[in-house]
């Protein structure tokens, strides 16, 4: 946990006019969208105060204070080097994958695959990822399909079925 | 007295052998995750509720086993400070000041011992001080309006901007986010549906189990795969922890201080533990002044910020439970889970379901002994899952957080939903915003918004009606005098660290 560190993020922190300012107008712009899209909400009969006043009164400030970080940059903490982000994004592809296959090859399957895989990219040699993948994935299957009764999605082309 | 007989009747509940059960398994598997670098409460509770719903859980023993998770993350963080540098978690940033010099001094077992009875102290201290003061701040509440309720939310956000963050503009932009956020989904009083863009699944608003264990765990993982792990880790001689229990003699008036002012920092909403730590640390070392020697392995430097870290864990319930205003991340988590059992913390609930209230109370005293009979005899145990290799570890963590929300709904959508939360909570990381406000506003911008508008039809639409009342202009005036503290607070830790 260190993303309200004051302390330790002095090591590791940079200015950052280009991190600040571009999340500053995405921000910005998120406020505006919302301010504009709130119109939309139809108020109710009877209400003194309507579905979009809310969001309005929320945006308001997040708009102000996206502005004033535009003009006032602050710190960042360091971005990740490329070889960094290639790795984060391998995980990310990953996981998106295995949610997605999730139903359709059944839990078991798409699992023991994704497990391995996973492993394996957290910097694993393949014999270690294939063992602690497959002890991984039995391990969950059997805590949440036996320990915790919750009927997880079969293999389809097994029949029966959940 | 009356809080005597509710407590007594806590203990008839929390001492049924199931929960206390589940006390021993949240204490235990709380000690694992707290100790592992950088998985601290607030993931590790993110990471337990799927687990609680699948158990299918009555309120009370989910509460139970979450706490108990809660209250062992904040005595396992101390062990990965002291023995590797490396805090587990925010909190106990502080005990690796001097923790590890004493760990390198081969006086680590001592540093454990000694940190888990002042832990200990700090939990039970400041579980007393929740029996105490939480009925008093109930029957305070019992008289608050929706016009006071709104005032204590926009208290709660000012504070845990004010205080927990190096930068108000990032944290107030984080809280607003959190509020726009809440406000997707179908309008509970109007029906309509708000910033949906016809996805139906987002008709019932953004799932705050989902992005909480996006924001917290996969952003997490994110970090860590920042760079290579290949190195190995390194071998750890401890020693005994035993010594640790006679030292803690020697430390007993910097261990009551500490809880003291742990306490304190606690039950104020948004401070929460790390101020705690922060503080007792810091005016230990000016009680001292000469005498103590500080940064170089001091015991007394172990015991201030660990007696401090603990017991503000247990003041941030005071809030959390009696007004329904969580005073630190993982008390919103806690929050979140109560939210979604459809139990509403504030005075009502301790009207109307005293057992389990107390019950609760009474579980922080039973997990409390317990922690401390696991910690001092098993420290040497909890300490060889730091050897665990980090590629076992990780996508351990990323598993268990797929399963436990896919089994949420069964929802494949909820799945990308966390990844995008993780992204979102990464890289506000990296930009220095705060995650914990942006849980908070998810987390309450919806009671707000009710509240602002029962408020409102009260009034006819007269907006004056929100700060009509003393109670509400004396919590504004409570939320800007704390605004204030942090700025000074803010400024004293530059100067500190330049």
């Amino acid at each position: 946990m260190s993303q309200m560190s004051d302390l330790d993020a002095h090591q590791d922190r940079r200015p950052a006019q280009v991190g600040d300012r571009l999340a500053g107008a995405v921000l910005l712009v998120l406020a505006l969208g919302a301010w504009w899209h709130s119109h939309s909400f139809v108020t109710g009969f009877m209400q003194p105060v309507g579905p979009g006043a809310f969001p309005r009164l929320v945006s308001l400030p997040l708009a102000a204070l996206a502005a004033y970080l535009i003009l006032r940059p602050g710190f960042n903490e360091r971005w990740p080097d490329r070889a960094g982000l290639a790795r984060q994004l391998a995980v990310l592809l990953l996981l998106a994958a295995y949610a997605g296959l999730l139903e359709p090859l059944g839990f078991l399957p798409a699992t023991l695959a994704g497990a391995i895989v996973l492993t394996r990219l957290f910097g694993a040699a393949w014999g270690q990822a294939l063992i602690a993948g497959t002890g991984l994935a039995l391990g969950l299957y059997a805590l949440f399909e036996f320990a915790l009764g919750m009927p997880l999605p079969d293999v389809p082309w097994w029949g029966g079925g959940n | 007295m009356e809080t005597l007989a509710f407590l007594a009747q806590g203990f008839a509940v929390a001492t049924q052998p199931e929960f206390l059960l589940l006390a021993l398994i949240g204490c235990a598997v709380g000690t694992l995750i707290g100790a592992l670098p950088g998985l601290g409460p607030v993931n590790g509770v993110a990471l337990m509720i799927p687990l609680a719903f699948n158990f299918g859980l009555d309120p009370t023993a989910a509460l139970i086993l979450l706490v108990s998770v809660y209250y062992g993350c904040m005595y396992g963080g101390r062990i990965s400070s002291i023995v590797l540098n490396i805090p587990g978690d925010e909190p106990a940033m502080m005990t690796t000041l001097d923790g590890y010099p004493m760990a390198l001094k081969g006086r680590g077992g001592e540093a454990l011992g000694l940190s888990a009875v002042a832990s200990f102290v700090g939990a039970t201290i400041a579980t007393i001080g929740l029996t105490l003061f939480a009925p008093l701040l109930v029957d305070l509440a019992i008289k608050f309006g929706p016009a006071e309720y709104f005032a204590l939310f926009l208290l709660a956000f000012a504070t845990i901007g004010g205080v927990t963050s190096g930068s108000f503009t990032k944290s107030f932009i984080a809280a607003c986010l959190g509020l726009l956020l809440g406000t997707v989904g179908i309008d509970p009083v109007s029906s309509v549906a708000r910033y949906t863009f016809g996805t139906f699944e987002l008709y019932d608003g953004i799932d705050f189990i989902v992005a909480l264990v996006g924001l917290f765990a996969i952003s997490e993982c994110l970090v860590f795969l920042e760079q290579r792990h290949d190195a190995d880790k390194p071998h750890i001689k401890l020693g005994s922890a035993w010594p640790g229990m006679k030292a803690s003699l020697s430390c007993k008036g910097t261990i009551g201080r500490g809880s003291l002012i742990g306490f304190v920092s606690g039950v104020l909403p948004g401070a929460g533990a790390s101020l705690g730590s922060f503080l007792s640390y810091m005016l230990e070392k000016r009680w001292l002044g000469s005498k103590g020697d500080f940064g170089n392995g001091d015991p007394r430097g172990v015991a201030a910020p660990e007696a401090g870290n603990n017991a503000a864990a247990g003041g941030a319930l005071i809030p959390m439970l009696s007004l329904g205003i969580p005073g630190s991340g993982t008390t919103a988590i806690l929050l979140a889970l109560l939210l979604s059992m459809n139990i509403t913390p504030g005075p009502l609930l301790f009207a109307q379901q005293p057992e389990m209230v107390w019950g609760l109370v009474a579980a922080l005293f039973i997990g409390n002994i317990m922690l401390l009979v696991l910690n001092v005899p098993l420290v040497g145990l909890f300490a060889r899952v730091l050897q665990a290799p980090s590629w076992l570890l990780m996508p351990m963590v990323v598993l268990i957080a797929f399963v436990g929300v896919y089994s949420l709904n069964n929802s494949p959508f909820d799945l990308y939903m966390m990844l995008a939360f993780g992204v979102l909570g990464y890289v506000l990381r990296k930009l220095e915003i705060p995650t914990v406000p942006v849980v908070l506003g998810l987390l309450l911008g919806g009671q707000m918004e009710f509240n602002l508008r029962r408020a409102m039809s009260i009034s006819g639409g007269d907006w004056s009606i929100l700060v009509n009342s003393g109670i509400s202009i004396g919590i504004y005036a409570f939320a800007a005098t704390l605004i204030v503290a942090g700025a000074v607070y803010a400024m004293l830790l530059k100067r500190r660290l330049a």
